[in-house]
């Protein structure tokens, strides 16, 4: 059973500080969790911090144990991070990238059996056609579904997905996203994902943490979370909200908000 | 439909048979190496020859176990050397124009190698004749031991390690022009003799420290075969999979610098041969460094020893020095696979 629990993390770049006291809600198993946020809120800052990329302050801990004294390869063995790039378009095939991952992270996989994981992950993203075919001659969204097949094959408790959907067409964000539901259902673990569609959030993920300037603005259910008042801070944009299926809320954008309109409120702890 | 492991399957043995075909070519390229040359050997004498050399007459023993088996044997050394550096370079760079001379190894060779013959420093417990080769082998190295204390105290960020490494390179280059200022024709000539690159100057001693060197290296590039080829995939996903890259970058600079410093201290700096042998390698091989690594070393080998025939074959008599003549094999080669490949479905 895997349990996250995140608090009082604050991280920097050289001298600017860009996470401010982030505490996220407890994780349990099965749980999927959307950062939201507008750009330079420190949604990768805050993957980077959890994958241990970027050293910070605060309390990072998965299954009772510091992530950072975990040794590298006990970290690896739990947890998968896509980062915001795609794989680069090079000559390398989507079978060769996922093969050597597995191989530089020492899985104990014969070779058969580790042919037979990539072919299903790869089926499972569409990807089945293009296991041989160089990555320069894959699209965006399809170098960004191999990006996700990287963190897949390692299945990982933990998965952190810094914006998974972004270069996606409309049909595979959906699957992208009910896949990540069913793989929860099925074998459990946590999901972290920064995303730019509030409304994937609001229908996909069981809570949802926004962040604005580096600090934790609103935190809970996506129902309770997703409020006017929040779109107008956060985002300047003015929106309505109306309840959907499952008490989830359905979202339609209005128009952005002129400076004059927005809460004298928001304000850049950073002070830049 | 075929599975997929069938599929890979196939694709890595038709990378094998390649690197097989690479291989005989080299092995090819070193018996016309041994052929060519004034002194009319046949192939059955020279193959007699080389297992059993009592059975030649004294001259030609000497002909091909002191010139041609030393001369085609550094040319492999060499270029093997030059290719395997080459391949790490691209890849750990992330930089098609990187080559083992890119950090400024070669340069730091030349410049050790003006210091030697314009100022004529005397080194002890070293006769004349290896002060040359150990005075550019120790800049080469120390070009090297620069970048990888720049590593330490900047950080391993890829631009961070290319903008030091030619910032070294002009650094040397302003040095050893500072030298042919002051040097005599003689010297002046000599040095641009040597930063042609010459294999004719190589003995045994040569050959056994450059291959020594080769293979000493070799399971340490193989180690890495994962890792560089994960890094071909860019460098965010190499570290957001837990890749610690700055440390890797740290080893492969390390292992390029010793290859290029030794593959140049003897022959000078063969240009051409460490930037396009990975190339072709690529085009013939992929991105799997479990086949491009052994593969680029064959194709560094193949032009060296390739240039080292034409240089011995192209005028009857005279031996060119075979750095003006690297580019000549590796060039056509090159556009060659490129035509190629653009032609390919």
């Amino acid at each position: 059973m895997t349990h996250l629990s995140v608090s009082g993390v604050c991280a920097r770049y050289g001298r600017k500080q860009v996470l401010f006291d982030v505490t996220l809600p407890d994780l349990e198993d099965g749980h999927f969790i959307g950062i939201l946020g507008p750009n330079g809120s420190g949604k990768s800052t805050l993957i980077r911090c959890l994958s241990r990329e970027l050293s910070c302050q605060g309390s990072i801990v998965l299954d009772g144990v510091s992530l950072a004294s975990q040794s590298s390869r006990a970290l690896w063995e739990k947890v998968a991070t896509m980062p915001q790039s795609p794989p680069a378009p090079s000559a390398l095939f989507p079978m060769e990238l996922l093969w050597s991952i597995c191989r530089a992270l020492g899985m104990a996989l014969s070779d058969r059996a580790l042919s037979q994981r990539i072919e299903e992950v790869l089926a499972l993203l569409g990807l089945d056609d293009q296991a041989l075919a160089p990555l320069s001659t894959l699209s965006g969204g399809q170098r960004q579904r191999v990006g996700l097949a990287l963190c897949l094959i390692r299945d990982p408790d933990l998965l952190l997905l810094d914006e998974p959907t972004a270069a996606l067409d409309l049909h595979w964000r959906l699957t992208v996203l009910e896949l990540i539901r069913r793989r929860l259902a099925h074998r459990g673990g946590v999901v972290i994902a920064n995303l730019h569609e509030v409304d994937l959030a609001a229908r996909y993920c069981d809570g949802v943490v926004v962040l604005g300037h580096g600090k934790v603005v609103a935190a809970g259910p996506p129902a309770e979370v997703l409020t006017k008042e929040v779109f107008a801070r956060v985002y300047h944009v003015e929106a309505e909200l109306h309840p959907g299926t499952d008490n989830r809320p359905s979202l339609e954008l209005i128009r952005p908000l002129s400076s004059q309109h927005r809460p004298k409120h928001d304000s850049d702890p950073s002070g830049s | 439909m075929v599975s997929l492991e069938i599929r890979h399957g196939r694709l890595l043995r038709q990378r094998w048979l390649i690197i097989a075909a690479l291989a005989g070519a080299t092995l090819l390229c070193l018996v016309l190496d041994l052929l060519a040359g004034p002194a009319d050997l046949t192939l059955r004498q020279v193959m007699r020859g080389v297992f059993d050399p009592a059975s030649l007459d004294p001259r030609d023993q000497i002909i091909l176990w002191q010139v041609r088996l030393p001369d085609a044997l550094i040319a492999l050394a060499v270029g093997a050397a030059l290719g395997l550096a080459g391949v790490e370079s691209q890849t750990i760079l992330d930089n098609p124009l990187a080559s083992p001379f890119t950090l400024g190894v070669s340069s730091a060779a030349v410049l050790g190698a003006s210091v030697a013959l314009v100022l004529s420093p005397a080194l002890p417990f070293m006769g004349q004749a290896a002060i040359l080769p150990v005075t550019a082998l120790l800049f080469a190295l120390g070009s090297g031991g620069l970048i990888l204390a720049a590593i330490r105290v900047l950080g391993g960020e890829r631009d961070t390690v290319i903008l030091f490494g030619i910032a070294i390179l002009f650094l040397c280059n302003a040095l050893t022009a500072a030298l042919f200022y002051v040097a005599d024709a003689e010297a002046t000539q000599q040095i641009v003799f040597w930063t042609i690159g010459n294999l004719t100057k190589a003995g045994w001693v040569e050959v056994v420290i450059v291959t020594a060197c080769f293979f000493a290296v070799l399971p340490f590039s193989l180690r890495h075969v994962w890792l560089l080829t994960l890094l071909r995939g860019g460098e965010a996903q190499a570290r957001s999979s837990g890749i610690n890259v700055d440390r890797l970058r740290t080893l492969v600079i390390l292992r390029t610098s010793i290859l290029a410093a030794f593959a140049v201290c003897f022959v000078g700096t063969i240009a051409f041969v460490g930037l396009v042998g990975p190339h072709i390698a690529r085009l013939l091989l992929g991105e799997d460094h479990r086949t491009l690594i052994p593969g680029a070393a064959l194709c560094g080998a193949l032009i060296l020893s390739g240039a080292s025939v034409l240089s011995k074959t192209l005028i009857p008599g005279v031996i060119i020095p075979v750095g003006i003549l690297t580019a000549a094999v590796g060039v056509p080669a090159l556009m060659a696979l490129l035509v190629l490949q653009r032609r390919r479905p």
